[in-house]
C-alpha cells in the first residue's frame, strides 16, 4: 500500500497554475461556460463520451454480460474475485412465495433485478424485527411487500426495456467503519473508470440524507474524488458545488485513505480483461470483514466523476489511448503502474 | 453529403425542370376536390351513378375518375351530368374515385341558373288534418313578412333553425322527425316551400376545408325564384354560398348516388388544397420521377400523409433538442407524438389539456401503487382510467360549450398511459423534481417540433419534396457523429474547477 505522505511533483503544480490562469473568474460562470473553456479543461461530454468511448470501444453484443448481473457474478467468481454471496435467484412469478424460505437465517439482505440499472428497484434489509424486516432508514416492511417488490422485479418494472426479469437475493454489505463514518444511512461504492484496462479516475459515492441511502450525484448524493495512486480521497462535490465536511454528519471528507486500494484496482482491471469492454465503470464496496467485493460493472458510467475529481476526462483518456495504441498487449501489472504513475492527483497540502 | 447531393439534386430538378414552385410563395392555389364512392357488392352485375357538377363537365376543370377495370362514362342529361361506371359481377368492397380540381375562390358552383322551362307548380304535400293548418299558417305567416321568394326562404330557415319556434313549428317538425327522415329540417323546408308555390329540391355540397377528410356531402336546398334556380344553404339561409368555402357538387334534383348490384354505398368527400398549377402537375404524372411524390395516391390517403410527412420532421426537432442542446424528456418521441396531437388541437389547450390529464391521471396512479398490483395490470388500469377520464373531459367541455374537450381523443392513449407509469416511476425513485423536469422537457420539445411543423413553408416542402427529408436524414446523420459538448452541459459543468 503506498505511504499516506506522498510528496507531488513539482510539474504537476506548475500545470495547475497555467490552468488557474485559464480559470480566472469570469461573469458568465455563474450561469454557464463556454464550450471553449470546457475543452480547454478536458471535460467530456455524453456525446463524446458515446461516440469516441463507448460505441468504439464497446460492443453491443458485451453488454449482456453486465448487464445480468448474475453473469457478471460468475464471470468475477470465475476469476476468483470476491463478490457478495448469492443467496438466491428468484426466476418465476412461483418463486415468489419461497422467497421467505431462502431468507430463513439470514439477518440482513439485499434483494436487487439482476438487469436493473442506476440502482432502480434495489430493496436493502437490516435487520428483522418478529415477522417484519427493517430497512437502512429504519423504514418497516412486511414479509407481504418483500413478496410484492420481488413480483415487480419478475415483471420487468425496474429492467432496461421492461424486459422479464430475475429477482436477485444476496449478501448485505457491511461497509467498513471508515466508511459508514462517511456517509449518511446506505453504503457508499468506490466507482472506478477505465479505459482499454488503465484505471483513469475513481470517486467514492457517498448517500446524504437528501439522497434518502442512494448514491446517484443528481439525487443529491456526495461524490468524492479520489486519488488513482494513492487511493485518498482529494475532493468532494456536492450538487456540482464543491464541499469540504459532509453536509448531514459534519464530518470531513478530504484526504481519506481508502483501506486496500491496490486491491481494488487489481479488481477493476480484472473486471474490464474478464468483459472485455473498452470503457467501463466498476462499482467495488468494501465489507469490514471480506474487504473489498465487486457489485456490478457499467459499460455507460457517467460523466460527474471528473466533477469529483476536479480533472476533464479526457486529459486522461487520451494518454490512455495513446499508450494503448503503443503497447496493445500490456499486462495487468503494467498497466496499473502507468495509471499510478501519471495520474497522481495534486494532494491537499496536509500530505504534502 | 451524398444524401444531401441526391436529395436536393432531385429537388431542383422538380423545380428547374418541371417549374414545381420551390418556395411557398409562388404557389397556385388549387382545390382537389375527390368523391370516393363505396359500396359492398354482392355478386351480381354494378352499376353506380354518381350525379356529377356542371361546371366541372363544362368548363373541363382537371376531372379525372379512378377505378378498376370499370367501365367508365360520362351521360349527359339536359345539361346535368353523371359518371357511370359499370362492370361485371363483383363481390367485396369497391371503392370509386371522381376527381375535380379548380382554382381558389372560383364561384362555387351554385350560381342562380335560369331554367329553360318553368317548372312544374309543386306538388302541395299531403299533411294530415291539423298538421297541414299548421304549416298552411306558417306559411301565410313568412308570406306576410317577405317580399320574394329569397326573403320567403330566409324567413322560412331562420324559423326552422331558432330553438325558440313557435308552436306550430314544433308540430311539424316532430311529424317530420316521426317520420325517420334523416334530415327532417331540410325535408320539411322543401315542403313548406311546395306549399307556398315555389318549387325546391335538394341539392349536395362539398365544403372546402382540407382539415377533416371523408366528409359527408351537405345537404343544400335548391330553389325557382320564378326565373332562376338558386343554392342555398339552410344552415346559413341569408348568406349566398360562398366559393371559398362551399363547392356544390349536385344539383338539378335527382339522387347524388345510386348503385345497383352493390349495398351500402355511400359517398364521401375529401379535399386537399393543391400548390401545384395543374398543367405542371400533368407533366409531374408522365415524368420517372413521379414515383417520388405523393401526388400519385387518390386524395383520401394523400390526406393521411400530410401528417405522416410531417413525423421525421418532429424527430429531426427531437433529436436536435437531446443531443445538442440536452433537454431531458420521458421516452424518446413521445413529444412527436404531442406534437402531432397538438397539431389538430390548438396549442395552449391542448397542453391545458395534456396537464390535466397527466394531472388527474397521475392521482389515480398513486391510488392504484397502494394496490400493489404488478406491472403489466397496473398499466392497463391506467389505460381504462385514461380512458374514462378522457370521456369526462369531454363530456364537461361540451357541457361548458369547448368544443375541444371532444377533439381530446386525439391524444395518443398508451403514450399518456406510459408516460404515467414512468412518470409515477420516476417520481418515486429519483423525486418529483425530476419527474416535474422530465415531463415539462417533453412538452417543451413537443411546443418546439409543433412550431417547426406548424411553419407552413415546412409543410409545403415536405408534402411537395418529399425528397427533402434525405437531406433530413443527412442532418441527423451528422448530428449522430457530434461529439461536441449539449448546451445543457454548458451548465452542469459551470461549477467545475480545476483540482
Amino acid at each position: 500500500m503506498p505511504d499516506l505522505k506522498v510528496i507531488v511533483p513539482k510539474k504537476e503544480t506548475g500545470a495547475l497554475d497555467a490552468s488557474d490562469r485559464h480559470s480566472a473568474h469570469k461573469w458568465w460562470h455563474r450561469w454557464f461556460r463556454t464550450p471553449g473553456e470546457l475543452r480547454e479543461l478536458g471535460v467530456v461530454g455524453i456525446n463524446m463520451r458515446n461516440a469516441r468511448f463507448l460505441l468504439p470501444n464497446n460492443p453491443r453484443r458485451l453488454y449482456d454480460l453486465v448487464d445480468n448481473k448474475l453473469r457478471t457474478k460468475a464471470l468475477a467468481e470465475a476469476e476468483g474475485m470476491c463478490v457478495a454471496e448469492t443467496y438466491g435467484v428468484l426466476r418465476t412469478p412461483h418463486d415468489a412465495n419461497i422467497v421467505e424460505k431462502i431468507l430463513n437465517g439470514h439477518e440482513a439482505f439485499v434483494i436487487k433485478p439482476t438487469r436493473g440499472s442506476g440502482g432502480k428497484g434495489i430493496m436493502v434489509i437490516d435487520k428483522r424485527v418478529g415477522k417484519n424486516f427493517i430497512k437502512p432508514s429504519g423504514v418497516e416492511v412486511t414479509p407481504g411487500d418483500v413478496k410484492n417488490h420481488v413480483s415487480n422485479i419478475l415483471a420487468g418494472l425496474y429492467s432496461l426495456g421492461g424486459k422479464r426479469d430475475f429477482a436477485l437475493i444476496e449478501y448485505r454489505v457491511q461497509p467498513a467503519e471508515l466508511l459508514t463514518s462517511i456517509s449518511f444511512q446506505g453504503a457508499p461504492d468506490i466507482r472506478v473508470v477505465m479505459l482499454h484496462g488503465y484505471p483513469v479516475m475513481a470517486m467514492l459515492r457517498a448517500s446524504t440524507k437528501e439522497s434518502d441511502g442512494r448514491s446517484n450525484l443528481h439525487q443529491g448524493a456526495l461524490g468524492i474524488g479520489i486519488d488513482i495512486a494513492t487511493g485518498i480521497t482529494v475532493r468532494a462535490i456536492h450538487h456540482g458545488r464543491l464541499v469540504t465536511n459532509h453536509p448531514d454528519l459534519g464530518i470531513g471528507l478530504i484526504g481519506i485513505q481508502i483501506p486496500q486500494w491496490d486491491t481494488i484496482l487489481h479488481m477493476a482491471v480484472i473486471c474490464q480483461e474478464m468483459t472485455g469492454l473498452g470503457y467501463l465503470g466498476v462499482d467495488i464496496m468494501i465489507d469490514k470483514d471480506k474487504g473489498p467485493l465487486m457489485i456490478e460493472v457499467n459499460a455507460r458510467p457517467g460523466l460527474a466523476i471528473q466533477m469529483a475529481n476536479g480533472i476533464g476526462l479526457l486529459r486522461r483518456l487520451e494518454p490512455v489511448v495513446a499508450q494503448h495504441k503503443k503497447n496493445p498487449t500490456a499486462d495487468l501489472e503494467t498497466k496499473i503502474a502507468y495509471s499510478v504513475k501519471h495520474f497522481r492527483a495534486n494532494l491537499p497540502d496536509r500530505f504534502t | 453529403m451524398l444524401l444531401i447531393a441526391i436529395g436536393g439534386g432531385l429537388a431542383s430538378y422538380k423545380t428547374k425542370v418541371l417549374e414545381v414552385p420551390f418556395w411557398e410563395g409562388e404557389r397556385v392555389d388549387q382545390w382537389l376536390v375527390e368523391a370516393k364512392v363505396s359500396f359492398l357488392a354482392t355478386g351480381r352485375e354494378v352499376k353506380a351513378r354518381l350525379s356529377l357538377p356542371t361546371d366541372a363537365v363544362l368548363k373541363n376543370l382537371g376531372q379525372e375518375s379512378g377505378s378498376l377495370d370499370y367501365h367508365y362514362t360520362v351521360e349527359d342529361d339536359r345539361d346535368e351530368y353523371t359518371a357511370v361506371w359499370s362492370s361485371g359481377p363483383r363481390d367485396e368492397g369497391q371503392a370509386l374515385y371522381y376527381r375535380v380540381r379548380f382554382k381558389q375562390g372560383l364561384n362555387s358552383g351554385g350560381e342562380p341558373k335560369a331554367s329553360a322551362e318553368k317548372p312544374d307548380s309543386p306538388d302541395v304535400p299531403k299533411l294530415p288534418g291539423s298538421l297541414g293548418a299548421a304549416a298552411q299558417n306558417i306559411v301565410t305567416r313568412a308570406k306576410g313578412v317577405s317580399a320574394d321568394p329569397d326573403s320567403l326562404f330566409v324567413a322560412l330557415f331562420e324559423q326552422i333553425n331558432s330553438g325558440s319556434a313557435s308552436q306550430e313549428y314544433v308540430l311539424v317538425k316532430r311529424h317530420y322527425e316521426k317520420e325517420g327522415m334523416a334530415s327532417p329540417n331540410i325535408a320539411m323546408g322543401i315542403d313548406l316551400l311546395g306549399l307556398a308555390g315555389i318549387p325546391a329540391r335538394l341539392a349536395y355540397g362539398v365544403i372546402l376545408n382540407d382539415e377533416n377528410s371523408g366528409q359527408q356531402p351537405v345537404p343544400l336546398i335548391e330553389y325557382y325564384d320564378g326565373a332562376f334556380w338558386k343554392v342555398r344553404n339552410p344552415n346559413a339561409p341569408s348568406r349566398i354560398p360562398d366559393g371559398r368555402e362551399l363547392f356544390v357538387w349536385h344539383r338539378g334534383g335527382g339522387p347524388l348516388l345510386e348503385v345497383s348490384g352493390g349495398e351500402n354505398s355511400r359517398v364521401t368527400f375529401t379535399v386537399v388544397k393543391d400548390r401545384i398549377p395543374l398543367a405542371t402537375l400533368t407533366d409531374l404524372r408522365k415524368s420517372p420521377l413521379f414515383i417520388s411524390t405523393i401526388l400519385a395516391l387518390p386524395a383520401s390517403e394523400r390526406a393521411v400523409f400530410r401528417y405522416i410527412v410531417l413525423i421525421p420532421l418532429g424527430a429531426f426537432v427531437v433529436v436536435i433538442m437531446r443531443n445538442i442542446i440536452g433537454i431531458p424528456t420521458l421516452g424518446t418521441f413521445m413529444p412527436v407524438l404531442l406534437a402531432l396531437a397538438l397539431l389538430e388541437i390548438r396549442p395552449v389547450q391542448g397542453i391545458i389539456m395534456f396537464s390535466l390529464l397527466v394531472g388527474a391521471g397521475l392521482w389515480f396512479r398513486f391510488l392504484l401503487s397502494r394496490m400493489n398490483l404488478l406491472v403489466v395490470p397496473r398499466v392497463a388500469a391506467c389505460v381504462v382510467i385514461v380512458t374514462l377520464l378522457m370521456m369526462m373531459m369531454g363530456v364537461i367541455s361540451f357541457q361548458l360549450g369547448y368544443s375541444v374537450g371532444i377533439k381530446i381523443t386525439l391524444f395518443p392513449m398508451i403514450i399518456i398511459a406510459w408516460t404515467l407509469e414512468r412518470m409515477s416511476l420516476i417520481w418515486e425513485e429519483e423525486g418529483k423534481r425530476s419527474a416535474m423536469v422530465q415531463v415539462s422537457g417533453s412538452v417543451l420539445v413537443a411546443v418546439c417540433a409543433y412550431h417547426f411543423m406548424k411553419i407552413s413553408q415546412i409543410q409545403y416542402w415536405a408534402f411537395y419534396f418529399p425528397e427533402m427529408l434525405l437531406v433530413l436524414l443527412a442532418g441527423i446523420l451528422l448530428i449522430g457523429r457530434y461529439t461536441g459538448y449539449r448546451i445543457s452541459e454548458l451548465i452542469r459543468f459551470k461549477t467545475f474547477s480545476n483540482a
